[in-house]
């Protein structure tokens, strides 16, 4: 079982795709496909194979191009992906995706499979101690209906128990399923619509929702997600100074890893790195900056600055 | 540049470039000291083409800059899955691929002969028999192809039910697309929705960090050790230092930290008589080997540092294949299931030499305000004893086998801590020694300062 195989390459699934028209395509289409799905200098490679015909996949017929391979083409999964499949069969959260009949149908194809991981031979150790119940019906059912709104930009009736305590009732429409690592929790990116018939992004956890029921109103458009998150990033970024003692910098480069981060190296032992965020990731900002200690220094933005010195001033007042 | 390929013969090279661009994102030509220049430019002109929609461009002072923009908040998918996608391949390789499996659609059961003329008949594609037959081999070991003998003759067939049944079933495509991000080997879930045409666009995952899928080779080799309940020997290059040393060692869990990403190898040293955690992105090779039957000298006092160990000539196999025994293996891992509970991160021995070390914080919660803090408290304390002392102030207390490894998670609650105790003075020291230099760094004045200033 290879891990790294041209099975997976990207030039197979450039092929693959190309082979797989029923109709006769040109050369024009075929660098369409490669842009769409290669590489950069895949062009480069690809077309010379398939124009010379050392690639024997297609019949030339002068300029156009007809896949030898039947319209049916399919390919078996390989060792590696049913043991990948066969593994997810024990995770926790399978249930909210497959039901028990889907599991066991699963289950049998895979019978003489081995996975490729068993769920107690990975240990995170770090974890937050209240994940979300992914055993429970309610919550598996409002996380297919979700899901199922999600694809069709359909518009959802949610009642929420917000962490204040007060029950909130809202039409939303669900823009994705969010699904935190470290918390083991799933919440709802979804849109709303503010006063001004612009839309803005909200969060809810799915295990604080009680109930939701979809409605036959769709949203005629899609939104643009990322901009409306890149729109909710301060102008300003985190500017940090990291000096790499007690291998300050790699542990801060990998911690930091899941933000949009731009790095630059000052002086051979000083470097200064800008993290881009909004208010929603403040205070998980705030507290990773903060677990560095004086490893890193934050030199702006000031309301950053201020937050952090509002820590430690009161840290002074109590206790030094 | 002439003879600059795309596609890579081997991973582990490579691994180490995008991980350097990655993580750091602004080692420019200068810093690859290790490497020639034109290494270092077919490299970089390689990770270029794999990533360039995430590559950025900058100019520094010392050299033009790339580096990798990723922001898994916006992204559905991990851009560097793509790495796995860039093996290298023969023309035979894709042709015989394409032709063989879509000859053998039907479910008809064909020896390399057979196929080989039919390659020939069907899609005017000559090939020796030989290469036919080596494809369908290597095929059937990764498991595209069944193969069987029937009397005299090896026969080579395909079993499409399972992708069949996958490209019709969307609850599975969904729950593929959420796990290549939330699953280790994500690569597999990823290559599984691009051969079923499918798309990720339901699903993000916070806190998830691309770059450990460049570990998964390593990641497999160590997962097949702990199936097989074999040793393994594994070559760990040093962060700091850069120098290799070789270990042998017991694998026994993978310990994932889900606020770095960062996983470990949990293994058993049975040397030194020890669980030890290793870093899967400092190791650079797992070797599978039978156990040597070494102990520890009498009375030695076991040192903290692990030094290299030198393979031994005269270990005979039996003797380590019947020291590595299926049973010893489980009770290592029941031994170390008990232990976890004293773990805080992956470090198994502290400073002090203690057995365990006690820790102590007071801190301030305003009730009912700051109530969250002690959820917090709770759900990341890790088993640690919460205590109401007295109206807003609470104490944490644990014991754990290495204090240290909290500080980060202590320091996350400064502008609340009333005290911190640790048996292990250095820690004390060291969180006191950090808040002060904080406190100069952002010019806040201290409670002795304050009142110096007051008398004046």
């Amino acid at each position: 079982m290879e891990l790294f195989s041209e099975l997976y390459s990207c030039y197979y699934q450039v092929l693959r795709h190309l082979l797989l028209n029923q109709n006769a395509i040109t050369m024009q289409d075929i660098r369409a496909q490669i842009i769409e799905e290669g590489f950069e200098e895949s062009m480069l490679s690809i077309i010379p194979k398939l124009e010379s015909g050392t690639w024997n996949l297609f019949t030339k017929d002068g300029e156009l191009y007809l896949s030898k391979l039947s319209p049916s083409f399919l390919e078996p999964l390989s060792d590696l992906e049913k043991s990948y499949l066969k593994a997810l069969l024990s995770d926790s959260r399978i249930g909210l995706f497959l039901t028990q009949e889907q599991l066991e149908a699963l289950n049998d194809m895979l019978a003489s499979v081995t996975p490729l991981w068993k769920p107690e031979q990975l240990y995170y150790y770090d974890r937050f101690a209240d994940g979300d119940p992914y055993d429970d019906e309610t919550y598996r059912r409002n996380f297919r209906v979700l899901l199922h709104a999600q694809k069709k930009r359909q518009y959802v009736d949610i009642d929420y128990n917000a962490p204040s305590g007060k029950r909130v009732h809202h039409y939303y429409v669900p823009a994705r399923l969010e699904y935190s690592v470290k918390n083991d929790k799933f919440r709802l990116l979804a849109f709303k619509h503010t006063g001004s018939r612009a839309m803005r992004l909200e969060l809810l956890n799915i295990a604080r929702i009680q109930n939701v029921r979809t409605t036959e109103k769709t949203l005629a458009s899609a939104v643009d997600l990322n901009a409306l998150i890149q729109n909710s990033y301060y102008k300003e970024p985190l500017r940090l100074r990291i000096v790499n003692e007690r291998n300050a910098l790699e542990r801060a480069m990998l911690h930091f890893a899941n933000y949009e981060k731009n790095t630059v190296k000052i002086d051979e032992n000083t470097y200064e790195c800008l993290i881009y965020y909004n208010q929603n990731m403040e205070t998980e900002l705030l507290i990773e900056v903060l677990s560095f200690g004086p490893m890193l220094t934050v030199l702006g933005n000031e309301k950053f600055l201020d937050l952090l010195k509002a820590r430690l001033e009161r840290q002074t007042q109590i206790c030094i | 540049m002439s003879d600059f390929q795309e596609l890579i013969g081997s991973f582990p090279k490579t691994r180490e470039y995008v991980r350097d661009f990655f993580v750091y994102g602004f080692k420019t030509r200068n810093d690859f000291k290790e490497k020639s220049p034109r290494t270092y430019d077919n490299e970089r002109r390689r990770l270029e083409s794999w990533l360039a929609p995430y590559v950025r461009k900058d100019y520094a002072a010392n050299g033009s800059n790339i580096s990798l923009a990723i922001d898994s908040n916006l992204l559905d998918t991990n851009p560097l899955f793509r790495v796995w996608q860039t093996k290298s391949f023969t023309d035979n390789d894709i042709v015989l691929h394409f032709l063989i499996l879509d000859l053998l659609q039907s479910g008809e059961k064909k020896c390399a002969e057979e196929i080989t003329d039919s390659l020939l008949s069907e899609y005017e594609a000559l090939f020796d028999v030989q290469a036919v037959r080596r494809k369908c081999n290597a095929y059937a070991k990764e498991g595209l192809l069944e193969k069987e003998k029937i009397g005299k003759k090896v026969v080579f067939s395909l079993d499409n039910t399972l992708s069949y049944h996958l490209r019709s079933n969307e609850d599975i495509l969904d729950a593929l697309a959420f796990y290549q991000m939330a699953s280790v080997f994500g690569m597999a879930a990823h290559a599984l929705l691009q051969h079923l045409n499918y798309h990720n666009r339901s699903f993000r995952v916070k806190h998830s960090f691309f770059v450990h899928t460049l570990e998964d080779e390593i990641l497999f080799a160590l997962l097949n050790a702990m199936n097989r309940k074999n040793a393994v020997q594994i070559s760990i290059k040093s962060s700091r230092s850069e120098n290799i040393r070789t270990v042998h060692c017991i694998p026994l869990q993978i310990f994932i930290s889900t606020r770095s990403g960062r996983r470990f190898l949990c293994g058993y040293m049975r040397r030194y008589k020890r669980f030890t955690c290793f870093r899967l992105d400092s190791i650079k090779n797992v070797t599978p080997v039978e156990l040597p039957d070494e102990k520890p000298a009498a009375g030695k006092q076991l040192d903290k540092s692990i030094p290299e160990e030198a393979p031994s000539k005269n270990r005979t196999s039996k003797t380590q294949q019947e020291a590595d025994s299926p049973e010893e293996y489980d009770e290592l891992l029941e031994k170390l299931n008990r232990n976890r509970d004293k773990l805080w991160g992956v470090s198994f021995q502290n400073e002090s030499r203690h057995f365990l070390d006690k820790l102590r914080m007071t801190l301030q919660v305003l009730e009912p305000s700051e109530n969250y803090i002690l959820n917090r408290l709770k759900l990341e304390g890790r088993g640690g004893i919460v205590t109401r002392l007295s109206p807003n102030t609470y104490l944490y207390e644990i014991e754990v086998f290495d204090c240290n490894e909290l500080l980060p998670w202590i320091r996350t609650f400064t502008g609340r801590i009333l005290s911190l105790e640790c048996s292990d003075k250095s820690v004390e020291q060291l969180f006191y020694r950090d808040l002060q230099t904080m406190c100069q760094m952002y010019q806040i004045k201290t409670g002795d300062e304050a009142n110096r200033t007051n008398e004046r």
